[in-house]
């Protein structure tokens, strides 16, 4: 578990410097993307699908993203584009593609819709928890002013 | 007749949003910077509407026998550069809320403007940690961690040269992951490397498209189908060729006789 955490912490240092992350963020966000990693490991480890641990650890590094822009007052892109990276199914493309060039097409068409199925499962994470926060932050503005 | 403060809150509400949009901001957040500028200036009917590919921006004096005044901008290439963006975000929150003048502004962002991402030989060894960490959570060993490390820098210089001669999209995605799947299994023929795999997927995790992915995702939740929808569709043709490069690689090894 500690090296799946090391070595996520380290690529997410490489995604930061290629995107520019500014350097006073470098450090948080690498974290997101080891916790969103650490995340994912841990549910396929307690036998959970790729699927289903892809969309809990994108949820995991939506949900960091979301409370780091808080705290450090910036944009919440910032923490979520490299944090998200190491979640996004590179390998499952590559054995697609191998499957492929084995003319194996039930392997193809399995692999291949696990990929893209990771591929929407993030994007349904970042968009419950973003859509989540949103509301749960403007019945709390709402709740402010009714209560003034 | 265009009066000449319009013009210039104009300009630099474009310019903020056009900075924005080539380091990989989100739709809703260029029209939010546009319209926090322009109202600052009071100009009181501001409409923005941006795309991937262009903005455009609608001004209004709101007065009777004021002019309404709209401008294009197409934008040309994108980047990422989430500093430029998290730069701006704050100008334009600092230039909402103190009066800070047009010009010192368009200076502001001139500076922000010419930032230069770190330098060369830190942005590849980001690259040679991208890829020999992930050699190394795909379960290679410290053969496996060299071999990357070196092919990691090697496919991103690549990368950087194709950008300098204005190549596409799927052209440079393609060129890239051949080379590294090339490297990478020259590496495993020479003995230097144990997993083809990790040192592939290493390689080739650099390229992947989550950014235009997770920008597609935000950009529809916003409500900008047509940005979501640009962004998607980039994030699709990146992955077609990432998949077609080391396919094609593998496959001409393979004839070519080639230790597979």
């Amino acid at each position: 578990m500690f090296w799946a955490f090391l070595f996520a912490f380290c690529s997410t240092i490489g995604f930061c410097i290629l995107f520019h992350v500014p350097k006073k963020h470098i450090v948080s966000a690498s974290f997101i993307g080891a916790c969103g990693w650490l995340t994912y490991t841990y549910f396929i480890e307690t036998g959970s699908g790729n699927i289903t641990a892809c969309f809990v650890g994108s949820c995991a590094v939506a949900l960091f993203s979301e409370l780091f822009s808080r705290a450090f007052k910036d944009a919440a892109t910032i923490f979520i584009i490299p944090g998200i990276l190491p979640l996004v199914p590179g390998a499952n493309m590559y054995y697609t593609m191998l499957a492929i060039l084995e003319g194996n097409s039930q392997e193809t068409a399995a692999i291949g819709t696990e990929t893209m199925l990771m591929a929407g499962a993030i994007a349904v994470a970042l968009l419950a928890v973003a859509s989540v926060i949103k509301l749960i932050s403007q019945v709390g503005r709402n709740l402010l002013t009714w209560l003034r | 007749m265009i009066n000449q403060i319009q013009k210039k809150v104009l300009i630099l509400a474009l310019r903020a949003g056009e900075l924005m949009m080539k380091s990989g901001a989100e739709a809703y957040r260029v029209e939010d910077t546009i319209t926090r500028i322009c109202k600052a200036c009071k100009i009181p009917y501001v409409e923005a509407f941006a795309t991937p590919t262009g903005i455009f921006l609608s001004l209004d004096q709101g007065s009777e026998d004021s002019d309404m005044h709209t401008f294009i901008k197409r934008i040309k290439g994108t980047g990422i550069d989430l500093e430029k963006i998290s730069q701006i975000n704050h100008f334009s929150r600092e230039f909402a809320s103190t009066d800070l003048s047009i010009d010192a502004g368009l200076n502001r962002l001139k500076e922000i403007a010419a930032m230069k991402p770190y330098a060369l030989l830190v942005r590849i060894l980001g690259a040679a940690l991208v890829s020999s960490f992930f050699a190394l959570i795909f379960n290679g060993d410290y053969k496996d961690f060299f071999c990357s490390f070196f092919i990691g820098a090697c496919s991103y210089v690549l990368s950087i040269l194709l950008d300098k001669i204005d190549t596409n999209l799927f052209i440079r995605g393609f060129c890239c992951c051949a080379l590294a799947t090339f490297l990478a299994l020259t590496c495993l023929s020479l003995g230097m490397g144990t997993d083809q795999n990790a040192i592939i997927i290493g390689s080739i995790m650099i390229f992947l498209p989550g950014v235009a992915l997770t920008n597609a995702i935000r950009d529809t939740l916003a409500g900008d189908m047509l940005s979501g929808a640009t962004k998607g569709i980039e994030a699709v043709i990146i992955a077609i060729s990432l998949a077609a490069g080391v396919g094609v690689t593998i496959k001409l090894w393979t004839l070519l006789g080639g230790v597979f």
